[in-house]
């Protein structure tokens, strides 16, 4: 072992370091308090089967490509005139339709499901 | 005057020798055996179902073998996850308080797997370098920039996680270790060619070049985790105590230090991963906070 040259210091004068009990006590307690909090958690993202997800359901969900967010909203497709009888009212229900297309209510969501092994 | 800092650099002792303590030399040896025993832990194909639960180490979830979920990669998802649903991280936040508060940095040294295999790595002879003691702070921006800032922001432009083409868990070499090389050998093996990009098979072969020349090189200047964990060190009730009485200034201390860290002067320091490795001068122990034992100032 080689040793590395340092100033000279004085022991003596050298704080000992030691710790107080009570803020890491108190830190240690927040954190079982917060960590069985979030245990319980129910978050605010909703699940594919339905129902909020836990936090614990959450996590899990960022392993396994588990979160869904919405595409674009897609609208259906113009029916084939060629085949239809009243081509006005086909292109009339068709236009109907387009305008029903919304987006989905929901933001992001939990696929409880999901099996992805690495999703980035 | 500018003192040396690594080992290699000085030659001669220039202090009186002593002896290594006793409890210093058994938890010497004992280290590498409780890291291995950890490495159970965190790789249980069996514990897969725990993966919902925020670990205390820096493991990629990907890992086909890992067990928690990595603590980094969690705190990343919130982040870009947030502009869409205001979630805080309420298990990650209770877990790295609890461990935080009771350990301080010690599971960097004692448990976590990347570092246990920097360790190793960093046992192989090479010319080593010692970096300079502000690259410690990158962690803290590592922290704040690539885990909560840039998904956050990236996340309010729309963009998921996991289509952000630059991301935490797209740029670590954990990640590429542990999960991008199993599932390219995998790919290579079913025909598929190698499935990680390029630019995370170049962070992987750099991280491992260097980890031959510089101790733990990703622990001392770019873990978010062990950033983080470090901060408790100043209060932890386990922390490492310095015994007047038994210091003669042999230097032993801040030789066997690995991580740079000016032992002589203080100990319960961000820069350190509390691997207990400077214990064997004897002049320092580890410890618990005890009630009714108020800290003495010198």
């Amino acid at each position: 072992m080689r040793r590395v040259p340092q100033p000279p210091v004085n022991p003596a004068l050298r704080a000992r370091e030691d710790h107080d009990f009570w803020p890491g006590l108190v830190v240690v307690l927040a954190g079982i308090i917060v960590t069985f909090c979030g245990a319980r958690h129910l978050t605010s993202v909703e699940t594919v089967e339905g129902g909020n997800a836990t936090e614990i359901q959450l996590v899990k969900a960022f392993s396994s490509g588990g979160l869904e967010y919405p595409g674009p909203a897609t609208p259906p497709p113009p029916p084939n005139l060629d085949n239809v009888a009243d081509p006005g009212a086909a292109l009339e229900r068709w236009a109907k339709q387009q305008a029903n297309v919304v987006p989905p209510a929901w933001k992001i969501r939990v696929d409880l499901g999901a099996k992805a092994a690495c999703p980035t | 005057m500018a003192w040396p800092t690594h080992p290699m650099e000085c030659s001669a002792p220039q202090s009186p020798e002593r002896s290594p303590a006793t409890l210093g030399r058994k938890l010497s040896r004992l280290r590498p055996w409780v890291q291995t025993g950890f490495l159970a832990v965190w790789l249980a194909p069996l514990g897969r179902w725990l993966h919902g639960i925020p670990g205390c180490v820096f493991h990629c979830y990907s890992c086909p073998l890992s067990s928690f979920a990595c603590p980094v990669g969690v705190l990343a998802n919130y982040a870009a996850m947030l502009p869409v649903a205001g979630e805080l991280p309420y298990l990650l936040i209770g877990m790295l308080l609890l461990v935080g508060a009771i350990s301080g940095s010690l599971v960097c040294g004692w448990a976590c797997p990347f570092g246990f295999l920097q360790d190793l790595l960093g046992k192989i002879t090479t010319w080593k370098i010692q970096p300079p003691a502000w690259t410690g702070h990158l962690r803290y921006v590592v922290l704040a920039g690539l885990v909560i800032l840039l998904p956050m922001w990236l996340g309010f432009k729309g963009i998921p996680f996991e289509a952000q083409a630059v991301s935490i868990c797209r740029l670590c070499p954990a990640g590429a270790l542990e999960a991008g090389l199993p599932y390219s050998v995998q790919g290579l093996l079913a025909g598929n060619g190698w499935t990680m990009s390029w630019l995370k098979t170049g962070i992987l072969l750099s991280f491992l070049a260097a980890a031959l020349l510089i101790h733990r090189p990703w622990c001392r200047m770019l873990c978010p985790l062990g950033g983080l964990l470090a901060l408790f060190n100043r209060f932890s009730l386990f922390h490492l105590r310095f015994n007047a009485q038994e210091c003669v200034e042999c230097n032993l201390c801040r030789s066997r230090c690995s991580m740079g860290v000016k032992v002589d002067q203080a100990v319960n320091v961000t820069g350190c991963i509390r691997c207990l490795e400077c214990t064997t001068c004897g002049a320092l122990e580890p410890g618990f906070a005890r009630p009714g034992k108020p800290p003495t100032g010198s």
